[in-house]
């Protein structure tokens, strides 16, 4: 089956954020020759909330550590915006993920000597920059976090933790904001919290956002999930609910594994 | 448990390896140092019993020394002896005697073919002797290689070392000087010797038997009798048949053994002093080493937190953790003590090329590798790793097994850093309280020393206590500095200041080395400049002319000409004696006060020299001062001379100190009669007016090699020279401290990145790029760097401020002098390690990929 049309998608309006073209991945050689990822073509819209979904092991956390450039690609294409990330070098890669990639982690990855506004305005102290007042404070106020700006993450709780880092990841104004388990180490409720803030920084800020995860609740949230089986893209859902989320992720768990 | 331990030695080998190398240096300087004393005591021992291998007795003449005879100086060939061919052909007869060997010996001193003295450095192992024909016709100590012996007064031979050092050839005519006027004789041939005395650095000249016995003995004479024995003769048996037929009171005799043991002892107590050098450098390493030590098992036992409580969790008792990490200690010390020992091997076979300079070489021999110096090895490298390692075990023993569960390192509690706190500032107010009461002491004496030391050491933990609380505010300073290099410098201070008890532990090695080097540059280069002004203070003359030893006076002779050479203005002798004086023994200048005025720059605090004459002396300040005596006042005291008996002298007048005047002013004839060496004179101060050069001068004194003419510049170098060891000693230090303070830097910064390398994933994959990580983590090595070097500055200034004080006591003109160029260079050091220590950690930081950032844990 399809997953999006290619080259470009149907709709003309927003465009594409990021895309991959005939992206393989492979680990090791000979007999330890593992396929991550097997030509994946895939594209990521603008102002959009796309989660990825997939059993253990189906390489979705490797297709988004290649699209963010975290990660080298055995063949294939990956695009952001219209920068061909194969052509980059290290330096080149590292402004890109500091200018134009934003990043929020399962296990929250604040630097533990920096304050919370330090830390969300870390990629700008690295670029030299100084941050924009005004969207800083939107940003800030957004996920709500102006009272606690001189905490250290170690005075945060987790929940608390993962809103400065979606801060960190908001600030720079990202062409993608990419998430990896982003709720993965939360409770229910601050795990709503994040998925309603990335959801509110999609509708309110026109942000895109491609987060993995495992969780359909989380997935609920997303304006289109892409499900993912042995590094291949296999289904695709739109506008999904967490029920219609885990009918689809029950039929991975019944269907006998090929490889 | 030692399974344990050795698995665990070998799980963080890396780790262990700065370590090892730390103790390894400390181990090899013990070693090298233990095994260089031992072979060249050895060296000694086979160069001095081979060179008395065939005397089996010595005879000497005994009797009242030649100076108390009460002539007018000790003109060669006045020394009377009872040693004549007679009694050499008596000792002959004697049964076991296999033969004797009559010799005339005494000093001499040569100018080398540029016309400067030869080997000044020893004057006292200048041997002279008396080449004595055996049977066979030649002289068995001394075998010849080159040229023939000696056969008329107006020839002599030397060993093979002097005439390469002095540029001789066979037929050279060379000046020298036995203890008076200069001769010229012509070099005939070239002997070697077995003289350790010569061999280490002296010189030997052989004259013909004649010469020889006019020289040190008296015509027919000679200075001693050697006697070989048959074989199976007994040594001592043969000294007493020997003595009995020695005329009583005039001569003795002496067994070759007891000689050698003599000799051996002499030259000894110069490679004591190297020893002492290099004893210092293992102190001050295994010193600094060991907190490297403590803060390598103090980061395994952080990391391996978990592990232990786990142990402890199923059933491991705090005893068995102690063990299990002390075991780790003792694989590491062992380690450390067998590659230590073998690089001190290396130490002591290069240690002789190293300490030995062209004037005094040191004894050669294999390497002798005793069980002393081996056991040594393992004492201090496992009993310091271990004790280095008890401090951290015993904090291991006390993680609960809870820690198992826990995920964040707790911070230290507050009380600690109280406890802390207090017991830091009442060691510090100790060493300072010490230090700051001796500022009143007058005079370095030994317990003033003492105490001195004390004080240093106690200021030395104070502030190894305090670092963990100095850290804050001191890296939080320093950090205006490095906050302005962006988010690279600001995350290097916030790292610094993460664990301060790490980053404490971690500078304390530069700390102590630093503050070590400081305060020994700074003492050394205020005494330096206190020993210049002295130098030259209180003379004006422009050349002094003096003798290198203070047996031997200066001739008369050559004081007239030097006072008729060109472009001499005034020349005046002195005479230099020993003042008895109020139970202490000082020195007294014998001067013409006619002529005084124009060299010394004498400044009276009262009378004048005006009145000077017999039984009438001038004396310094603090000589009044001690002897509670004014200008008018007297004073009981002796001059010279043996006796026991004071007489009063009348005090003319009291001078401001003058290290040219010395303690006291005499008249010269009183001075002279009453010397050591009466009627001698011992300095000519010289007044030039232009014309006159040390060149000039020299040739005035007939290039005497047993004088020196100095002018004030080499008078001035002369007296610092003293200081060269300090100075060997001081950065010898600065770079030893250097390299173990860049291991341990390293040490702490490898365990750090791969402490946070997560962290480092996550500012790559946000975007700091690799030369920003390696920045960060250069900077917080530098900061570390100067976070010791500060204290270090700090603790050594304060340290050498204070101990200069009594310094002041003993050296007049003492004031602190900051040696700018050697606090620079400590800087550069710092920083040099600061950079070298994070090169290899920053380029491990920067080689982590940014997936590191979601690596699993």
């Amino acid at each position: 089956m399809t997953v999006t049309p290619e080259p470009f998608p149907a709709r003309p309006t927003p465009g594409i954020a990021a895309s991959t073209t005939d992206l393989s991945k492979v680990y090791g050689s000979g007999d330890t020759r593992v396929v991550a990822l097997e030509r994946v073509s895939i594209s990521f819209r603008e102002a959009e909330l796309t989660a990825i979904m997939g059993p253990s092991g189906c390489g979705k956390s490797t297709l988004m550590h290649c699209a963010a450039g975290l990660d080298s690609v055995s063949s294939g294409s990956v695009r952001i915006g219209t920068t061909e990330l194969g052509s980059l070098d290290d330096r080149q890669l590292t402004e890109l993920r500091r200018d134009r990639v934003g990043f929020i982690f399962q296990a929250f990855n604040l630097l533990p000597t920096l304050t919370a506004l330090e830390n969300i305005t870390l990629p700008l102290s690295i670029a030299g920059r100084r941050p924009d007042r005004q969207w800083l404070e939107r940003v800030v106020s957004m996920v709500g976090l102006s009272e606690r700006l001189d905490h250290r993450p170690g005075q945060l709780s987790g929940g608390q933790q993962q809103r400065v880092a979606v801060a960190r990841a908001l600030v720079t104004r990202p062409a993608i904001v990419f998430g990896d388990e982003p709720t993965g180490n939360l409770d229910s409720r601050a795990g709503a919290e994040v998925l309603g803030f990335l959801r509110d920084s999609v509708r309110e800020l026109g942000q895109t956002v491609v987060m993995v995860t495992h969780d359909p609740v989380a997935a609920g949230f997303a304006d289109r999930v892409v499900f993912l089986s042995d590094g291949r893209p296999v289904d695709e859902m739109v506008q999904p609910t967490p029920d219609r989320v885990l009918d689809r992720m029950k039929r991975f768990d019944t269907r006998p594994r090929t490889s | 448990m030692l399974r344990t331990a050795l698995r665990n030695v070998l799980a963080h080998k890396a780790r262990l390896l700065m370590t090892v190398l730390a103790v390894t240096l400390g181990v090899a300087f013990v070693t090298g140092t233990l095994v260089f004393a031992d072979s060249s005591t050895a060296a000694h021992r086979a160069a001095v019993s081979k060179n008395y291998a065939d005397i089996a007795v010595s005879v000497a003449p005994k009797g009242p020394p030649p100076g108390a005879a009460g002539s007018s100086g000790p003109a060669p060939g006045e020394h009377a002896t009872v040693l004549d061919d007679a009694l050499a052909r008596t000792l002959a007869g004697l049964p076991g005697v296999a033969a004797v060997r009559p010799s005339a010996d005494g000093p001499a001193t040569l100018n080398a073919s540029d016309g400067s003295p030869l080997r000044t450095g020893r004057i006292w192992a200048h041997r002279a002797a008396a080449y004595v024909p055996g049977p066979d016709g030649t002289d068995g100590r001394h075998p010849l290689t080159e040229g023939r012996a000696p056969r008329t007064g107006d020839e002599i031979a030397v060993d093979s070392g002097t005439a390469a050092d002095g540029g001789f050839r066979i037929g050279d005519r060379i000046t020298l000087a036995v203890d008076g006027p200069t001769m010229t004789k012509r070099l005939v041939g070239i002997v070697t010797t077995e003289d350790t005395r010569v061999t280490a650095g002296g010189t030997l000249t052989l004259f013909d038997r004649t010469t020889a016995q006019q020289l040190f003995a008296s015509p027919g004479r000679y200075t001693s009798i050697d006697v070989s024995a048959v074989p199976g003769t007994d040594e001592a048996e043969l000294a007493r048949r020997v003595a009995a037929v020695l005329p009583a009171d005039r001569a003795e005799a002496t067994t070759g053994t007891a000689l050698a043991t003599q000799q051996t002892v002499l030259v000894d107590t110069i490679t004591r002093g190297k020893e002492k050098l290099s004893l210092v450098f293992a102190g001050v390493a295994l010193f600094i080493g060991s907190f490297l030590i403590v803060n390598t098992f103090t980061m395994l036992v952080a990391r391996r937190t978990r592990e232990i409580a786990l142990l402890r969790a199923i059933g491991a008792t705090r005893r068995q953790v102690v063990r299990s990490l002390l075991w780790e200690a003792v694989l590491v010390g062992l380690a450390a003590s067998a590659l230590g020992f073998l690089l001190g091997l290396g130490i002591a076979s290069v240690l002789p090329e190293l300490l030995g300079t062209a004037q005094e070489e040191l004894p050669r021999g294999p390497l002798v590798i005793g069980p002393l110096p081996a056991a040594a090895a393992l004492a201090v490298g496992v009993g310091v790793t271990v004790l280095a390692a008890w401090l951290p075990s015993r904090k291991a023993a006390r993680i609960a097994p809870v820690e198992a569960m826990r995920t964040a390192e707790l911070p230290p509690t507050a009380t600690a850093s109280r406890v802390r706190g207090a017991a830091g500032a009442l060691l510090l107010a100790l060493g300072v309280g010490l230090l700051l009461s001796l500022a009143g002491a007058k005079d370095a004496s030994e317990e003033n020393l003492q105490s001195a030391m004390f004080g240093c050491a106690l200021l030395v933990v104070a502030v190894i206590v305090l670092a963990p609380l100095l850290a804050v505010p001191v890296i939080g300073l320093s950090g205006l500095l490095t906050g302005r290099l962006g988010i690279a410098g600001r995350l290097a201070r916030r790292n610094a200041l993460r664990d301060p008890r790490r980053t404490a532990a971690t500078a304390s090695a530069l700390m102590v080395s630093t503050a070590l080097v400081a305060g020994l540059a700074v003492i050394g280069h205020s005494t330096g400049r206190a020993l210049d002004r002295q130098a030259a203070a209180g003379l004006s003359a422009d050349y002094v002319i003096s003798t290198h030893t203070s047996t031997t006076g200066i001739d008369p002779a050559a004081v007239q000409r030097v006072a008729d050479a060109p472009g001499v203005r005034t020349a005046t002798a002195v005479s230099d004696s020993t003042l008895f004086i109020g139970g202490g023994v000082r020195h007294i200048s014998g001067v013409d006060p006619a002529a005084t005025a124009s060299v010394m720059k004498l400044d009276f605090v009262s009378g004048s020299l005006k009145d000077l004459g017999p039984g009438r002396i001038a004396v310094s300040r603090t000589l009044a001062r001690e002897n509670g005596v004014s200008t008018g006042g007297s004073v009981n005291a002796r001059i010279g001379g043996p006796g026991q008996d004071l007489t009063p002298y009348t005090v003319v007048g009291v001078y401001e100190d003058n290290p040219t005047a010395q303690d006291a002013l005499g008249l010269r004839g009183e001075v002279q009669r009453s010397g050591f060496d009466p009627g001698s004179v011992q300095r000519v101060l010289v007044r030039a007016d232009g014309g006159a050069t040390k060149d000039r001068l020299r040739t005035a004194t007939g290039n005497n090699p047993l004088l020196k003419v100095q002018d004030r510049d080499e008078l001035v170098h002369e007296a610092a020279g003293s200081l060269s060891t300090l100075l060997t000693l001081t950065y010898g230090l600065l770079a030893l401290g250097g390299v173990i303070a860049v291991l341990g830097i390293m040490n702490t910064l490898a365990v750090s990145v791969s402490d946070r390398t997560r962290e480092i994933g996550v500012l790559r994959a946000i975007g700091m790029d690799r030369a920003g990580i390696r920045r960060m983590i250069r900077l917080e090595s530098l900061t570390v760097a100067a976070f010791g070097t500060l204290l270090g500055l700090a603790t050594g200034l304060f340290g050498a401020w204070t101990v200069g004080a009594l310094t002041n006591g003993a050296l007049k003109d003492y004031s602190m002098a900051l040696p700018w160029g050697t606090l620079l260079l400590l800087c550069l050091v710092s920083l040099t390690t600061g950079t070298v220590a994070a090169a290899l950690p920053a380029r491990r930081a920067a080689g982590l990929s940014p997936l590191e950032a979601v690596a699993e844990l």
